[in-house]
């Protein structure tokens, strides 16, 4: 691997998870955590080079309905900028790709958008295909749950398996502040739960929620001015497969397995065991088991740590669960973790994923010490 | 299989039906409450003390939070207009009719507005105008509760007064 630049999160904050923000509209709700990370850098938004935020229209309710959020980014004088209709996980991998161009050193990365004031499952169906797909009524937990199937029948990992992953991210949430669901629930209960799609129960599927989320990446030479303990980026990688839910094999993920391998090899790791903490987006039990088997580590080994966030179970703000992933890598490297903090954090793998059944996949891989010298 | 079928399917249709219940947010709130009253409210800058209208929670230029909200007043001038000769959607109004760009008295920035009871050939940059509104007991706390602007017949303001709060 050729020398690139090292780029570093240098802050991170996100509004706590809640079901339903009653009092600000999502770029209110955004305002705040801007100004924070700001603060946290101790400068003014003129030190920002770069602005690109990840969002959705559908999850807006009206077209182009980014350019509110446009206001609180501090886009002014005049910056340059890019949105994704994507979680804003892979707005922070455009950010740093374009960083790597070396005429901008800072960027900031905005996520956000109310979940509760759409019906999300209806705008998920709507991202099949309008010919086969969608008009079955398809959506998310119905995806997901064929790939639950189609899993536990390779594996054969049980209705029991999910319980336990599922008991073990809602304890760790327990310990996260912007957790939307606090409470630790034993595997009994949750395996207890009713169907939602089987196998998929009540308490193995996070709500969705509201919040906003805001990241700042800067570049060596301006990151250790913007924090104590920046968290390097040693690794990234991105991998998209096919729309058609049928031509790939949903009980794994491919794009998966490929992205990590990129990543931990532009890092300079052989394995993801060589990392210390995985915050994995996945969104119901099995895709974390999938994930784990893609990126090879044991799901039931407790190193490397999964989810010490508590992690998508515990809050699933669409368009933000992603980029949490990355802020919470950087809560873990930088000593910012607060009380859910693992001790003595080296490395941390920050996975994002978009689209059903795990279609996009993208892999972080950040360090305490600059990858590059 | 090379052959087209004879009768084909042209299209496929899709009903997309997606409800939305959008949280007018503590501060629109205030704005929208205070119509019903004939109050029109602006947030003020806390860095520049300029008052935008209706109300925002940061300056868009200054970054500065905006959180003291201030009353404006009822009337102001035309900073720009068009005439529209096209029928819009969601919107019964006869044509010609005159959008304009209206700066309230106290407000730095413009509110968008239908301008009536005067010939569209007449309205001018500069011209001084008043909000017409919704009867009493009619007003429901919405943008509907201001029926239109009409010219005062003051003089008009002079351009250097209005530039800066287009």
């Amino acid at each position: 691997m050729s020398r690139l630049r090292n780029i570093a999160v240098v802050a991170f904050s996100q509004a706590p998870i809640v079901a339903r923000d009653e009092h600000r509209v999502a770029s209110e709700i955004l305002y705040p955590e801007v100004r924070s990370v700001l603060d946290q850098c101790d400068v003014e938004r003129a030190a920002i080079d770069y602005q690109v935020a990840g969002s959705a229209d559908y999850i807006d309710g009206r077209p182009f309905g980014f350019v509110t959020a446009l206001d609180v980014m501090g886009s002014w004088p005049a910056k340059q900028d890019l949105h994704l209709e994507m979680d804003a996980a892979f707005a922070a991998y455009y950010a740093w790709v374009r960083m790597q161009a070396g005429d901008c050193d800072t960027a900031l990365v905005c996520g956000y958008g109310k979940n509760s004031e759409g019906e999300p499952e209806r705008v998920l169906n709507l991202e099949l295909d309008p010919y086969y797909q969608a008009p079955l009524g398809l959506g998310p937990s119905a995806t997901a749950a064929l790939q639950a199937s189609a899993y536990m029948a390779r594996s054969g990992a049980t209705d029991r398996d999910l319980a336990e992953i599922a008991a073990r991210n809602r304890a760790a949430g327990a310990k996260n502040a912007c957790a939307q669901l606090r409470e630790a629930v034993p595997a009994a209960t949750l395996a207890a739960t009713p169907w939602v799609v089987e196998p998929l129960r009540r308490g193995y599927l996070p709500p969705y929620g509201d919040s906003a989320v805001c990241l700042v990446l800067a570049a060596e030479g301006k990151a250790e001015r913007m924090c104590d303990r920046p968290a390097w980026v040693h690794g990234v990688d991105q991998r998209i497969e096919m729309q058609t839910l049928g031509a790939r094999d949903v009980s794994r993920s491919a794009g998966a397995r490929l992205a990590a391998e990129r990543a931990l090899a532009m890092a300079g790791l052989a394995s993801a065991n060589e990392v210390d903490v995985i915050e994995l987006c996945a969104t119901n039990p099995a895709e974390e088991l999938i994930l784990c088997e893609a990126i090879g580590v044991d799901a039931a080994a407790a190193t490397p740590k999964k989810n010490p966030s508590g992690g998508p179970l515990c809050g699933h703000p669409l368009m933000m669960t992603g980029l949490i992933r990355l802020g919470e890598a950087f809560r873990q490297l930088s000593g910012r973790a607060g009380t859910h903090a693992v001790p003595n954090v080296r490395r941390v793998i920050a996975h994002a994923a978009q689209g059903h059944c795990l279609q996009q996949n993208l892999f972080f891989v950040l360090g305490s010490e600059r990858r590059w010298t | 299989m090379s052959e087209p079928p004879k009768e084909p399917v042209k299209y496929v249709e899709a009903n997309v039906r997606l409800p939305y219940h959008y949280v007018a947010g503590d501060s629109r709130a205030r704005y929208l409450l205070a119509l019903k009253d004939k109050k029109i409210l602006g947030s003020k800058c806390s860095t520049t003390g300029k008052v935008f209208v209706p109300p925002l929670v940061a300056s868009p230029e200054s970054f500065a939070p905006c959180e003291e909200l201030v009353q404006v007043a009822d009337r102001g001038v035309v900073t720009t207009f068009c005439i529209v000769r096209i029928p819009v959607i969601g919107r019964n109004v006869e044509l010609p009719y005159v959008a304009a760009s209206v700066a309230l008295d106290g407000a730095d920035i413009s509110i968008f507005a239908l301008v009536q009871e005067c010939k569209p050939e007449d309205v001018r940059m500069g011209m001084r105008v008043e909000a017409v509104w919704k009867p009493d007991g009619e007003r429901q706390g919405d943008h509907e509760d201001i029926l239109y602007f009409r010219p005062t017949g003051e003089p008009d303001a002079p351009l250097a007064s209005f530039l800066n709060r287009l």
